[in-house]
């Protein structure tokens, strides 16, 4: 007696495609002989001939198909930056070997000095703008850094000598307690070549303040949330003598590929300070002349992006002055000359005079920086 | 619902998981599904985050100093601030141990499901109780219950086992075995013809992989879980060490999960007297990896279980069937 209306129950709900109204019906002939099936005793026997007779009354269900379908909405997207930086030549093959509280080693034979590691605020959006298409309200934001800033501490300098050792020392700490307390720089390369992280790789450092920087389609504006800084102990020596001394420029080297390697950061994304700082004020590039034109690029295992046309010039119309020009080397004179040219030639693509031109660049950047300000992120903060 | 205005809106299925949240619903004959990682971190106020924030659409609550963001976009900013996320709910009920998970809890179910005015039907999922242990679900069930009456519907709950049931056993009148392999534990539920018949969990599930693994290999939890979910799979070699740990605590959670339910069975008075081999479906997150069910399947075969089964397969949509047997057993309902 059990059993028969169960049979029937199957075969009518089988015939039944809608999930739903399968359910549905499952629900109401089985439920009230919940007990009765799964009990040991026909405690409910009259149910049994009452569900046969309701599958035999229930009508046939119209036949639906159901199909399962992907979301239709996607959270917000915000792009990685590793992901969509350009490719870049040869990434370093470096990793962390070692880690104390105190210091990190690293296969390159890099070692960090993580004392004087102060937090800053946390990097955690910064605007990224599309060459040729720079809608100031509309950039893409980021997290990961996409470049390094060289700069240059311009501290007192002790002869580097034996003898001179405890003053150098001395004068380092000094340094050391100076950037670390205006989150100057994440890194910091004393004149023994030691590297002291200053400020962590997840905060922002105040080592570029106004400034603009491109590689490929994505340009960069003020790039203290954007680029990692790393500053050598050392004063500007005009024309191509040497700033940094050869432990420098070694320390320098395994720290820059050491980033390369943990960041993906193309070398054309290595640059000085010299090549990215601006003043909005006057509309000229070079407001600060850190590097700014004898960087050890080769040393450092860098192309020479002296050579790079300075995208402050092309793509937001800044212009550069004589002081400029004397305190940078030959080689950044090939960039420049290269920034004038694609500006020249972007001017007339679009048949108008340079000067107009420049202009319309201009009010592009003064849009982008106007709309930096209304979301906090543009600062004059830079070391 | 908030997001596509073509839905039908005569019911909401709603998978309340330790790690996800999943909303389905119906539009004419397909289910469509929204999913929010059941999760947030706070991060440091910055006029530029928030702004950044609205911009994007990415919920967020500004909290004094902090914004917390909750939902997918926490993932990615724990990623980048290199922190562990928190989590609203722990072994499937409210998290005891996190006294923003409540609150959090709210924001990403109302970032998912809009008040409504007309006592619409939602069904949500609530695990059974653990295997062996005392039911204390009570307080996870009426309070998700108080918030989505809150907003205005018609609230009833589904067990999970018995949604993955209600989703993917319809070809056997919702009859077999629903296995749902989450983040805080696995859900197991037996039904005869869409009758539960009865229903256990086990607290060993994703989550317990994550931070095993995390424990062995020095990586954070949150970190493993992206590894796992984007590559681990079963029956390879595997090069690297935490896809190693991570098929060792794989094998142990299966064990359990097989050890459970024969314990369960065995310890039944319910069991169908039918002679006929159940359907067994394995869904979930945990469940997604390429010859998890392989693997469970040699397990359960070494095993002595009072059930024979016919068929052990994977949920066509693992990550969404709990969801869309809620869906199922609410519009039933109506």
């Amino acid at each position: 007696m059990r059993l028969i209306p169960r049979i029937l129950v199957e075969r009518r709900a089988a015939t039944i495609r809608d999930p739903v109204e399968r359910l549905r019906y499952l629900q109401s002939s089985v439920v009230p002989r919940e007990r009765t099936i799964y009990g040991r005793t026909h405690k409910l026997p009259w149910l049994g001939l009452a569900l046969l007779l309701l599958c035999v009354l229930i009508p046939r269900y119209k036949e639906s198909s159901v199909k399962a379908s992907l979301p239709v909405k996607t959270a917000a997207h915000i792009a990685p930056a590793a992901a969509e930086i350009d490719q870049p030549d040869t990434i370093p093959n470096v990793w962390l070997v070692d880690q104390t509280r105190d210091f990190e080693t690293y296969s390159n034979g890099l070692r960090i000095d993580d004392r004087y590691v102060k937090p800053n605020e946390k990097r955690i959006f910064y605007p990224v703008y599309r060459s040729g298409a720079i809608d100031a309200g509309q950039p893409e934001w980021r997290s990961e850094p996409a470049g390094i800033v060289y700069h240059t501490t311009e501290s007192d300098q002790a002869r580097f000598t034996a003898d001179q050792n405890a003053r150098l020392k001395r004068i380092a700490k000094a340094v050391i307690g100076v950037v670390q307390q205006n989150h100057s720089y994440h890194f910091l390369i004393d004149r023994f070549g030691q590297v002291f992280r200053i400020v962590p790789e997840t905060d922002v450092a105040n080592h570029a303040g106004y400034s603009v920087w491109a590689n490929g389609n994505s340009i960069y504006v003020n790039l203290n949330s954007s680029f990692l800084g790393i500053a050598f102990e050392t004063q500007t020596q005009l024309g191509d003598q040497a700033s940094a001394n050869p432990a420098q420029v070694h320390a320098a080297r395994i720290l820059t590929e050491m980033l390369r390697a943990k960041y993906r950061i193309p070398q054309t994304n290595c640059v000085t300070h010299a090549q990215v700082s601006v003043n909005p004020d006057n509309m000229l590039i070079g407001y600060h002349t850190d590097w700014a034109g004898n960087f050890p690029f080769h040393d450092i295992g860098l192309s020479d992006n002296y050579a790079l046309a300075p995208p402050s010039i092309y793509a937001f119309g800044f212009g550069y002055d004589p002081t400029f020009v004397h305190a940078t080397g030959v080689r950044l004179w090939q960039g420049l000359a290269l920034a004038e040219d694609q500006m020249q030639t972007q001017a007339a693509a679009r048949g108008m005079p340079m000067s107009r031109y420049r202009a319309v660049l201009q009010k592009t950047y003064k849009e982008v920086l106007a709309a930096l300000k209304a979301v906090g992120a543009a600062t004059d903060k830079s070391s | 619902m908030r997001h596509n205005d073509k839905v039908n809106n005569s019911a909401v299925g709603l998978d309340v998981g330790t790690s996800r949240v999943c909303l389905a619903q119906r539009v004419g004959d397909e289910f469509q599904y929204e999913t929010q990682l059941n999760a947030f971190v706070t991060i440091p106020f910055s006029k530029m985050t928030e702004s950044v924030l609205k911009k994007e659409k990415v919920p967020h609550t500004v909290a004094g100093s902090d914004i917390v963001v909750h939902g997918n976009e926490s993932d990615r900013f724990a990623d980048v601030l290199n922190i562990e996320t928190r989590r609203t709910m722990d072994k499937g009920v409210l998290n005891p141990a996190e006294p923003e998970g409540l609150g959090m809890l709210r924001k990403i179910v109302e970032s998912m499901v809009d008040p409504v005015k007309d006592r619409q039907k939602l069904c949500f999922t609530v695990p059974a109780a653990p295997l062996g242990a005392e039911d204390n679900l009570t307080y996870h069930e009426a309070t998700l219950r108080r918030i989505l009456t809150e907003l205005g519907y018609e609230v009833k709950s589904v067990n999970e086992g018995l949604a993955v049931i209600y989703s993917e056993l319809e070809s056997s009148n919702y009859t077999g075995i629903g296995i749902s392999c989450g983040g805080g534990l696995c859900n197991v539920c037996v039904a005869y013809l869409s009758v539960p018949v009865f229903s256990f969990s086990i607290p060993k599930a994703g989550d317990y992989i994550d931070t095993s693994a995390a424990a062995v290999t020095g990586e954070r939890a949150n970190r493993v879980r992206i590894v796992k979910e984007d590559s681990f799979h079963f029956n390879g070699f595997f090069a690297d060490k935490l896809q190693q740990v991570l098929g060792v605590y794989y094998d142990e959670m299966i064990q359990s999960l097989v050890q459970g339910m024969k314990q369960a069975f065995s310890n039944s008075r319910n069991l169908p007297k039918s002679s006929r081999p159940l359907p067994i479906v394995l869904s979930g997150g945990t469940a997604l990896p390429e010859g998890f069910r392989d693997r469970f399947a040699k397990a359960l075969s070494e095993t002595d279980l009072p059930i024979a089964s016919n068929e052990i397969r994977i949920a066509d949509d693992p990550l969404h069937a709990s969801a869309k047997g809620a869906l199922v057993a609410a519009l039933a309902d109506i």
